[in-house]
This record gives structure tokens, sequence and C-alpha cells, in this order.
């Protein structure tokens, strides 16, 4: 299904007409029903995401309600992961392009499009046909992403970034912000600290997301809290490492046998690696 | 006069016997003439043979000479059919028979001395399989000669004493390896394994690696240690067998890579090309095709550092050598093949500036730069190497410390470790045509490889967690086998299995 809605339509998105230079007309690809935009919570962040941000959306994810929309921009990085773990959560999705409704930008990214599509997930544009991105699409783009949303929550974000871009956006447009805290010594993070000190909130929970929606998130929350008898998994809850730190803090367990108990804890999903550094989950 | 000296000719890896007919005749204009395809090289042995006659005393007949190399069709080249031609003269001259049955082979000096000469291995390895019982070749080679064994090496000082041999006056005296002293190969400056700080997940993956022949990819950002990784291989690698060694030593003579007095060689090859090598260096290449890096590694290991800045081509050239150990270069005259069974050992960095995953360093390159740079390293080339690991620096404030606590214990204990290992693959493979873990073939996986209670299940459930393909299902039980073989266990149980998942490909598959 494809289509174009114009500003003046029933079917405009209420959020975006709120906004002060909503566009006049929107194409889109996709499963096109005013319940999509109901409760849109927008997800930035930088291309170049960290094993800690893909982990800290997963977790994020897992608790939010529903009825919640992941509106992103389709980009690399965390705007990809983000339209693929609202797949992964049975979310509906928004992907927001910055060029022709007719192109899939970045073009590697075409499977996930049709996931999109086929998961009943939309696609928009301000921009007709097959019209290239540009360096000033963008951040109209992000004013879209931003537009759609009553919240926005900020995954990761270097200083002088898009991501930022889309945040003060959205603050001026009078939504909440809210960002993922991050480690002081990221250099995605600064940008992070930049906006917490002026507007944003931090969240590390998709129940805190819920509250700015009034929903509630139906499904259990139980977390298993149970005793860590792996000396392993309770070092790594506190710091992530890679099996050679892990051989430091143990000198008299033999690599085999770490790497053993590495493997065990990843089966039973208590641990996740990335580039070689073992993530507690 | 007409007199006829058995000689050789090298194709490839292949040796021909050639017959060298020396005619002096008292009718023509005198001089001295080569037939029978010869190259640059062997028409120059003319003047070193004239030469050399001259500074040996021997005044060089005023008569119309010609020298045919026989078969004639066959392409020769070399230095080395100056000795059979000055044999041939000799004899002719002096009207004393050739000594029967012998094969000659040297370079000539000016002075009348013989120098060392590339090949007498195989030359000698062809006197055997035709049972020719005399060799003479020049003293330098006279050990590599007599390592074949079973043959009578003349190991030849000078023209002089070769005139004196075959006419009776002083015969050479045999050689024999024993008196004379071997030459020790200096200690190469490499790493070694146990003077390496920290990065105990890539020395235990060297030493499994070591052990069964799996490839081993290293993974990680610039200084972080992985070229003295991949080079300490060498000090814990064990030497090569004698079956090996022989096949190693072929085509080390074959290149003239065999050191003047040295016989055969015991050290496993250890080759680390530059990253701007061409296809031919690689594999082999060349009208008459010379031996390339992946056959001068052949049974040992071959290092690439820097792996995704080799050239596409020379990247894929690798695919059949890894997957059957040999390489056929064909030209348009003639194809040989070459053995290359070797070890490889990689290294890359994350991405072109290197830095992505340091945690100390930010990574400047864009996403698509990243992916280009992975993109260059094909699928099929990964999938026929068993172990990845990433590699990260090691903190400075470890290598103070720890840098006075090497033992040579550990050294040795690995050392052990490897070498039974060896040995249990050895006994393993006896019927096979394989020598180690990594060589074998999944059909052969179930005959060779048992597992202990539970950890069968353990592979499915790490297949389902890593969503494995089914080629690393095979790859970890081939690694897993290495494990329990270092464990000195008979089956693959559990803890074997778990580990080896922890060197399956992750980083760009």
């Amino acid at each position: 299904m494809a289509g174009e809605v114009n500003d003046f339509d029933k079917t405009y998105p209420r959020m975006l007409h709120q906004i002060p230079s909503p566009p006049k007309k929107l194409y889109y690809k996709g499963n096109f029903n005013e319940g999509i935009f109901e409760n849109c919570l927008a997800v930035v962040g930088s291309r170049k995401m960290s094993p800690y941000g893909e982990r800290a959306m997963e977790k994020i994810f897992s608790t939010l309600s529903s009825k919640i929309t992941i509106v992103s921009g389709f980009m690399h990085g965390v705007d990809a992961e983000a339209h693929r773990k609202a797949l992964k959560f049975g979310l509906n999705t928004i992907a927001v392009m910055p060029c022709g409704i007719n192109l899939i930008h970045p073009k590697d990214q075409n499977n996930l499009y049709k996931e999109i599509l086929n998961a009943g997930g939309l696609v928009l544009s301000e921009f007709e046909g097959y019209f290239e991105p540009k360096v000033w699409t963008y951040p109209r783009r992000n004013r879209i992403v931003a537009g759609l949303s009553t919240a926005v929550l900020v995954i990761e974000a270097a200083l002088e970034s898009g991501s930022l871009i889309t945040a003060r956006m959205a603050h001026s447009f009078g939504r909440h912000v809210l960002v993922v805290p991050g480690s002081i010594f990221s250099d995605l993070n600064s940008g992070k600290v930049q906006i917490s000190n002026e507007f944003a909130k931090t969240i590390d929970s998709g129940l805190f997301i819920n509250k700015y929606f009034n929903l509630d998130y139906t499904g259990d929350v139980s977390e298993e809290n149970k005793a860590d008898k792996n000396q392993i998994l309770g070092l790594l809850k506190s710091t992530p490492m890679t099996i050679d730190d892990l051989k430091k803090q143990f000198p008299n367990k033999e690599i085999s046998q770490i790497s053993t108990e590495i493997t065990l804890l990843t089966i039973n999903n208590s641990v996740v690696e990335r580039e070689g550094v073992f993530y507690a989950c | 006069m007409l007199v006829k000296v058995k000689s050789i000719a090298n194709r490839g890896i292949q040796t021909f016997g050639v017959d060298v007919e020396v005619n002096i005749s008292n009718r023509g204009i005198p001089g001295l003439e080569i037939v029978g395809l010869a190259d640059k090289s062997v028409a120059e042995s003319r003047d070193r043979v004239k030469t050399a006659f001259q500074n040996s005393g021997l005044k060089f007949p005023n008569k119309k000479i010609t020298i045919n190399l026989a078969p004639a069709d066959l392409h020769k080249e070399g230095s080395f059919y100056d000795l059979p031609i000055a044999t041939g003269l000799i004899c002719a001259l002096l009207e004393v028979p050739v000594p029967e049955n012998s094969l000659f082979f040297g370079e000539l000096s000016f002075d009348g001395s013989l120098r060392h000469t590339k090949g007498s291995f195989l030359l000698s390895l062809f006197a055997k399989e035709n049972n020719f019982t005399t060799v003479f070749v020049p003293s330098p080679c006279a050990r590599e000669a007599s390592s074949v064994g079973g043959l009578t090496v003349y190991s030849v000082k000078n023209l002089s004493s070769l005139i004196n041999h075959l006419t009776g006056k002083k015969y050479i005296k045999k050689f024999n390896s024993v008196n004379e002293k071997n030459e020790k190969y200096s200690e190469q400056d490499f790493s070694e394994y146990n003077y390496i700080v920290g990065q105990e997940q890539a020395k235990r993956a060297l030493q499994i690696c070591a052990a069964g022949g799996h490839n081993l990819i290293m993974i990680g950002p610039p200084g972080s240690g992985k070229t003295m990784i991949a080079k300490s291989i060498d000090s814990i690698i064990p030497d090569l067998s004698e079956e090996e060694s022989v096949e190693v030593t072929k085509i080390y003579s074959l290149v003239g890579k065999i050191p003047p007095n040295f016989g055969l060689l015991k050290r496993r090859p250890f080759r680390s090309p530059h990253h701007t090598i061409s296809y031919a260096g690689m594999v082999g290449g060349g009208n008459n095709p010379v031996p390339g890096e992946i056959t001068l590694a052949h049974r040992g290991v071959l290092f690439m550092d820097e792996f995704s800045e080799f050239s596409r081509q020379v990247i894929e050239s690798l695919r059949q050598p890894l997957e059957s150990g040999k390489i056929v270069v064909s030209r348009s005259r003639f194809s040989t093949e070459f053995p290359s069974r070797f070890i490889l050992v990689a290294s890359s960095n994350p991405c072109p500036c290197g830095f992505y995953g340091d945690p100390n360093h930010q990574c400047t390159c864009t996403e698509n730069k990243i992916k280009n740079y992975r993109a260059k390293l094909s699928g099929p080339i990964l999938d026929r190497i068993d172990i990845h690991i990433n590699v990260l620096p090691v903190e400075k404030k470890l290598l103070i410390k720890d840098s006075s606590t090497n033992s040579n214990e550990t050294l040795n204990f690995v050392k052990k470790g490897i070498s039974n290992t060896r040995l249990i693959q050895q006994k393993r493979f006896k019927d096979e045509k394989i020598f180690t873990n990594s060589e074998i073939p999944n059909s052969q996986i179930e005959k060779f490889c048992s597992f202990g209670k539970g950890s069968k299940r353990l592979l499915e459930q790490a297949i389902d967690a890593y969503h494995l393909s089914a080629r690393a299902y095979f790859k970890i039980i081939r690694v897993a086998r290495t494990i329990a073989d270092l464990d000195e266990k008979n089956d693959i149980e559990i803890n074997h299995i778990a580990e080896a998942v922890q060197y399956r490909s992750k980083f760009f598959l």
C-alpha cells in the first residue's frame, strides 16, 4: 500500500500538526492508520552504535508497552537497530526517510525495509519519487521524527551530532526528551550529558517510558534476581571483560576452563559477547 | 671420440634424466658448441668450462667439440651442467671410461673449484628412484645429496681432484655424513612463546593451532601484539617428521634455499610474505614454474600479516591450496603441481583505522569503510579458517610487572603437549592420507570424533544460541577434537566443545 496524505486531511498525524512547520504533504508506504501514530516514541542515536547501546535498547524495549510505536530514521547504527528491536518485541515501527518515497536509503538495508512493511510498519517521507537524499534533507527528516513523537529517546550521541539536533528540536516542540545513561569514558555519552544538564531526563527501563504515555507494560516484569553462584557472572555484572581480563581475575583458572564457563553462560543467555568483550545480561 | 655422461633436468618439482653427449672431432673449425634446447645459463657453461680447464692445468683441446643435451626437446636451464660437460671432456680427452651408474651435477668456478649448486637433493632422489648408485656433486652440496641415503656420494672439491679420480691416480673419499660435522642452524630472531605477556587466550589458541594444524586468524587493533604472537608459533611447533622433512627439503633444494653444508631440514618453515606480494609470488609461477610462498610454507606456517591488505587475487588464490594441500601451476608450455599443506596464521585490523572495538581509542572509520574493509575477506576464505580470536592490547602495567616471570617450564610444558598431540594424531591417521585433525573431511567426522556424555547436546544448544552454520558446526568439532587430544581424552567432552565454541568465527560472518 502506498499513498499520500495532505495536512488538511483528517488522517494527517495529529502530533505533526502541532509543530511550527509541518510538511504539507506526506508520502507513505505500508499500513497507514491513525492508531499507529497514537503513542510514538522516537529512538535516535549514533550511526556507530556501541555494544552497550545495543544492549541498552534490548533491555529498554523489552519492557515497553506493546501500544508504543517506535519512530526512527532508518539510518545505519542505532536507527536500524531500533527498527529491528521493535520488530523483535512486536512493536509497531515507522521509518522516516531522508529521500524520495520510492528510494531505499541506505540501500544495503533493503531486507530490513521489507521486514518493516511485512510486519505492518510504515515508511514515511515528505519527498516524492526518486529524490536523492541531500545534506539538508536529514535535519528535515529529523523534524518529522521528533514531530511525530510524544517522547524522544536518545540512545547514544556524541557532541554536535544529528541525534542532538533531533533532541533539541523535540524539546522546542515541547516533547519529552529521554536519555540512556552511559559510561563517562565514552565519546558517545558526552552529547547525552550535555542535554541532560539542559532539559533531558535519564531513564534506565522501558517501564519509565511507559509512564510518559500513560501506558503499562502488560508482560511479566519479575526480574530473576537469583544469587550469582557463578563467580565469572558475578564479576561480569559489574564490569564487562574479555577472556584475558577474566584470567587476570582468576589466575588459578586455566584459559580453557574460563572459555568453557563463558560458553555455558552464553548458552544460558546469561552473557553476551560483542567484539571479544563479554557482558552480563 | 664420443662420450656420454648422465645428469638431470628439473621441471617444476619433477626431475628428468638427461644424457650429456660430448663429441670431440678432429675435423671442422675448432670451438665448443652446445645443442639441445639449452637456455642462457647452460650456454654460458662453455666459457666457465674452458676457463676452469685452463686454470686446472689442463690444455683445452684445439678441436671441434659438440655437446648435445638429450632429450633435445626438453627445455634445460641451470648452471649445473658444468660438471657433466667437464667430465665428458676429461673422459674423451684422456680416454678414460666414465664411471658407471653415476650422475654428475655442479657449477664450475673459473679457478676450477665447484660451487654450491641448487637442486642436489632432487638429483639424489632421482638417482635412488632410477637405480643409480653414485652421484658426483660439489663439496658444499655433499651433505644435502647424501641425506637421501643409500647412495655413494663423491664430494668434488675441484676439477683437479676429479681428474685424479677419473684417471685413477687418487680417488676421492666417499662422503660420510657421520664424519663431517653437522652445522647447526643459527637460531632465527623469533619471538618466544613464553616471552609474551598476557594474551592468554591468544596463546592458548596458538597452542591448539600448532597441535592440530588448524588455521588461525587474529583480529585486533595495531600494537596489540598480533605479529609477535604469530611469530612465536615457531618456538612451540614440533620439528618435521622424517617423511615431512623429505617433502620440505625437496622444495627448498629446488629453489636453492638450503645453505652450503646443510642436509635435511628439521625445522618447520615459517614464511611471512609482505602484503605487496604478487599473485605469482604467492602461488608460484614463471615460464618454468617455480614454487611460491605457499609451497615454501609446506608443512610449516604461512603468516599473513595485515591479511586484508593483500590483493584480492592473492587472497582468493589460497582457496585451492587451503582445501586440497596442493596447487597446480599451469603455463602454456608446462604445468606442474606443487605441494602446499600449511598452517595459515593471519592477522588483521578490525577496520581501516584499526581501532574499532578498542576500549582506549576512538575509531574514526565510517560505517561503509568498515563494511568494505571486511568484505575484502571473502566468506570462502574465512570458512577455511578454524580459529578466530580477538586480540586487544595488553595493559602497560602488566608489561612492566610480568616481564621478569617468564619460565621455560611453561614453554616446555606446552611443547610437550603439542608433540604428544601430534603423536596421537599420527596414530589415529596412520591408515589415512591426512596428518592432522584440521584435515578430517566432513564425511569422516563421525569416524574420528566420538562424543562423550552430553557433549553433542551442548553442541546443539550452542548452534541455536550462536546461530551457527553447518560449516561452523564441523569446524567446532575439529577444534574440539584437538582440544580433547591436548587433554589426552578419547571422547570429546562437554568442556572441549564449550572451549572450541569460543574460537568460532564471529567477526566477519
